[in-house]
């Protein structure tokens, strides 16, 4: 008989998981946007979010941020519940986001755009003129990342479309988010302007970065995600390796207006 | 009795006024602030009018007077005004915002007219050349002009409602209020409808401040702008949009006000309408017949 | 220079109290809250200031009548805040003018304490201008500091997107609460001051046009800096004394002024001035883009697009 060793109470959270979002179900007076999502988001990978138009993805980051109610579920980020934590806080804690729309302040250059996520008063412990340091450096690492450094004094509305969304992105990453929630950010991009994108989630994903990216480019969800949710009619219809969720016939069917095959 | 035949005559007046507000509110999404100054200027004109041809109109005349001038005004405030706002505003919030600054400052003008014009003094139509007789009804006194207000309230009610349940053009409007965006597909001519609801508003608004000028005596400059808050409190207690909920709304609000008047000195009877808002806003911003507004992130 | 300042007292004194009353609608505006409770408290700092030095036995200092306004506006403006925290945009709006009108009202109504129609008179105090001026430089202080660096940042996003302000860590609904307890203060402070200065208050003063005052400062002048409520001021305080043929018809031109202000330029002469100067700042770039284009074609592709975009802009 083996004596076995009574566990520490205090558990490692079951390995890491950074967002566990739990039958979340979102609903507009009779609109079921979201109905019964589970997901588990762990660290240090890039979960993707995949699914036609109206399937409820903006509405599950909306409620995983906090911005609209759940109707029931339970979300809890490293560890911790927060189903009465407003928004602004789970900010401070590390969750980041961009919107599908682009949202930048039109009467602020790019810079200052960018400055308004650093901001965040993401405490660490160090002195305040150490953490000043800290926060210019990042934002002139992030700028010099995004390709944006030509454009810091220029206003969004002087700027195209894809550079526009390049400071979305950048003003969430200075954020030095734990989680990065991205809603459609090449949509509207040229081809190249996205694989410069997807390069630059995967090099974040290197440094350990956990992320969930919405998108409607399938190519691009495979080539990029490590794990794939698929959604339609706000409950999930597929789950798993990319390539192979892509390619089931739930998945295959909700998009085939979309023109695009597995095998194509 | 008495207290009720005076209620309903002000519901009907209220109505008149707070319809005209919710029409345009409710499908153009212009709430015009200067509502209350054309129904006043509307009065005003009558009883200019009325000096200047010395006291010779008949009440048909003043009543018109108000009509035309007041779908004037209201046509011109949207085609000059709130129109090139709404088409140049960057975005809904800032439209909003813009059309009630615009229509405050609009609202300003007729009223500063009137203030130099009267010397802030009150004015009326007691000097008119038509007559004002009483009967009995019920036990209680109804004048002439009493009537006229009922039977005036009363179609004029009944035809905006069915106009807009049931005319193509009416139609047209209200799914406009819906999405206006829909309906320019459908081939709508927002601009046409839109002057037409305008002027429809305009001419109630005028009518409205006509008849209030003949029952109750006199007007000042300022009466429009107080009006104009009663009319949001009887508009958001019924619920934007709601025809049947603003002629509810008006006449409980010239209940509650009647009895008031009644039982008091009267000076507190402004305060029934904004705590009346007050307490909609907070209680059930929609209103009580009004559909929850859907607001798309 | 002193006979001048003589024959222009009461102008002065009016400019600065002006720039106080915009202030109080200027500071919520800023934030994104569309409030006109800023009449109210003027009524309630005047009401309050005028009660407390008429209704005492020996001489009231400024400081503890006008302090006494200020601090029944804050505790109402703080109550009210709660109130209405579900309101924004249009409704909000509706509801603080409604709230002003009851104010009104209630001065109207209140009998022995408030004068009723009448009002109150013989508030007299040894409150001179230099004090109000120094009150305004210290708000204007103030107030520059709000509207710099991270604090300002922050300022504009709860403004023009409080939805993406949480999102970035903000804590919107306290900066709304700061919007009330500024409108508060300042609204307090302009009619506490001006009650002293005036020695009269009634409720004619405290009406709807007030509201309609303030706001073509603001609107005029600019709602995003306390820079535009102060050229409000000067300009809606002494235009109609240099132009003596609008005296008569101030608020008819007051009303076309907002009128002409909301199609044209909702920014008002301070969005104008930052229009052109961000047109220098852009002409600027562009300069600076070609030349640099110019020495290195390769990898100057994107710099193209963004320039080329922004001609796009301007052509429209
Ligand atoms: N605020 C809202 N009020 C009412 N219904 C809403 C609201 N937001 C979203 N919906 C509805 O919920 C459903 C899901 O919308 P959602 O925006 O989440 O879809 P999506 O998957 O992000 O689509 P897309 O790819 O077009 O962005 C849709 O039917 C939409 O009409
Ligand atoms: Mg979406």
């Amino acid at each position: 008989m083996t004596q076995h060793t009574v566990p520490p109470t205090v558990a490692e959270p079951a390995s890491a998981l950074v967002l566990d979002a739990r039958d979340v179900a979102i609903h507009f007076g009779g609109v079921k946007a979201v109905d019964g999502v589970t997901m588990e988001i762990a660290e240090g990978k890039i979960f993707g979010l995949l699914g036609p138009n109206g399937s409820g993805k903006s509405t599950i980051l909306a409620g995983i941020t906090r911005l609209v109610p759940l109707k029931s579920g339970s979300l809890t980020f490293d560890g911790r519940p927060y189903d009465d934590v407003p928004t602004f806080k789970l900010a401070r804690w590390g969750m980041a986001r961009t919107f599908q729309t682009v949202r930048l302040l039109g009467d602020l250059t790019v810079e200052q755009n960018i400055l308004l996520g650093a901001d965040v008063g993401r405490s660490s412990g160090v002195s305040r003129r150490a953490a000043a340091t800290e926060r210019k450096e990042c934002v002139a690492d992030v700028i010099d990342r995004t390709g944006l450094a030509k454009f810091v004094k220029w206003t969004p509305s002087e700027l195209s479309y894809g550079v526009q969304r390049r400071v979305e992105i950048a003003r969430a990453i200075v954020m030095q988010p734990r989680l990065l929630l991205l809603d459609e950010p090449v949509a509207g991009m040229t081809k190249s302007e996205k694989l410069e994108i997807a390069a630059l989630l995967s090099d974040l994903r290197a440094q350990g970065l956990t992320q969930l990216l919405v998108e409607h480019d399938v190519q691009m969800m495979v080539d990029t995600c490590d794990h794939l949710y698929a959604m339609n009619f706000g409950k999930l219809i597929g789950e798993g390796v990319p390539a192979d969720v892509v390619k089931t016939p739930a998945v295959q069917e909700a998009y085939m207006g979309k023109g695009w095959r597995a095998d194509a | 009795m008495q207290e009720l035949i005076n209620a309903v005559s002000l519901g009907c007046i209220y109505m008149l006024f707070a319809m005209g507000m919710s029409l345009v509110w409710g499908t153009l999404d212009v709430l015009n602030f200067a509502h209350g100054s054309i129904f006043m200027f509307s009065a005003f004109s009558g009883f200019y009018l009325m000096q200047e041809t010395g006291n010779s109109l008949p009440l048909a005349a003043l009543l018109l007077v108000g009509v035309v001038v007041g779908a004037l005004m209201s046509v011109l405030a949207y085609q000059l005004v709130l129109r090139p706002i709404l088409r140049r505003a960057k975005d809904k919030d800032s439209a909003e915002r813009q059309i009630l600054i615009g229509g405050i400052g609009l609202a300003g003008i007729p009223v500063a007219i009137v203030q130099i014009q009267t010397l802030s003094n009150p004015f009326s139509f007691r000097a008119g050349s038509f007559e004002v007789a009483s009967y009995d009804f019920l036990g209680a006194r109804i004048s002439n002009i009493q009537i006229v207000i009922w039977v005036v309230g009363v179609l004029l009610g009944t035809a905006v409602v069915l106009w807009l349940r049931r005319s193509r053009s009416g139609l047209a409007l209200r799914s406009i209020g819906v999405d206006s965006e829909v309906a320019s597909l459908m081939g709508i001519d927002q601009g046409r409808l839109g002057v037409a609801a305008m002027a429809v508003a305009g001419g109630m608004a005028g009518l409205s401040g006509a008849l209030l000028c003949v029952s109750f005596g006199a007007l000042t400059a300022e009466s429009g702008d107080v009006l104009l808050l009663k009319a949001f409190a009887i508009i958001i207690l019924g619920g934007v949009g709601s025809m049947l909920g603003t002629i509810i709304g008006a006449f409980f609000l010239a209940g509650a006000e009647t009895l008031l008047i009644a039982n008091t000195s009267g000076t507190w009877v402004d305060a029934v309408s904004f705590g009346l808002l007050f307490l909609v806003l907070l209680v059930r911003p929609q209103g009580i017949l009004g559909r929850q507004e859907v607001r798309r992130t | 220079m002193s006979a001048w300042y003589d024959a222009h007292l009461i102008l002065v004194q009016a400019t600065f109290i002006s720039f106080l009353v915009a202030l109080s609608i200027q500071f919520p505006m800023r934030m994104g809250v569309f409030s006109f409770a800023g009449v109210a408290n003027y009524a309630l700092g005047a009401y309050t200031a005028a009660i407390v030095v008429v209704r005492s036995d020996e001489i009231v200092s400024p400081v503890v009548s006008v302090g006494a306004g200020v601090l029944v506006a804050v505790v109402v403006s703080l109550i009210l805040a709660l109130i209405v925290r579900r309101l924004r945009g249009l409704y909000l709006a509706m509801a603080t003018i409604s709230v002003s009108l009851i104010v009104q009202v209630i001065a109207f109504n209140g009998g022995e304490l408030t004068g009723g129609a009448s009002g109150m008179f013989g508030v007299i105090s040894d409150l001179t201008i230099g004090s109000v001026i120094v009150v305004c430089v210290v708000a204007a202080g103030i107030l520059t500091w709000t509207e710099r660096g991270t604090l300002g940042r922050r300022i504009d996003a709860v403004r023009d997107d409080p939805e993406l302000a949480v999102s970035m860590g903000i804590n919107v609904n306290r900066y709304r609460l700061v919007a009330f307890v500024g409108s508060g203060v300042f609204g307090s402070l302009a009619g506490g001051l001006e009650v002293l200065l005036r020695s009269t208050i009634s409720p004619v003063n405290v009406g709807f046009s007030l509201v309609v005052t303030a706001l073509t400062i603001i609107i005029v002048g600019g709602y995003r800096s306390w820079v535009g409520a102060a050229i409000g001021a000067v300009i809606v305080t002494w235009l109609p004394f240099y132009l003596q043929a609008m005296e008569r018809y101030q608020q008819v031109i007051y009303g076309l002024f907002v009128v002409v202000a909301a199609i044209f330029v909702p920014g008002g002469l301070l969005g104008i001035a930052d229009q052109a100067r961000r047109r220098l700042v852009r002409r600027q770039l562009e300069h600076e883009d070609q030349e640099a284009a110019a020495e290195q074609d390769a990898g100057g592709a994107a710099v193209v697009d963004a320039v080329g975009a922004s001609r796009k802009e301007e052509a429209r």
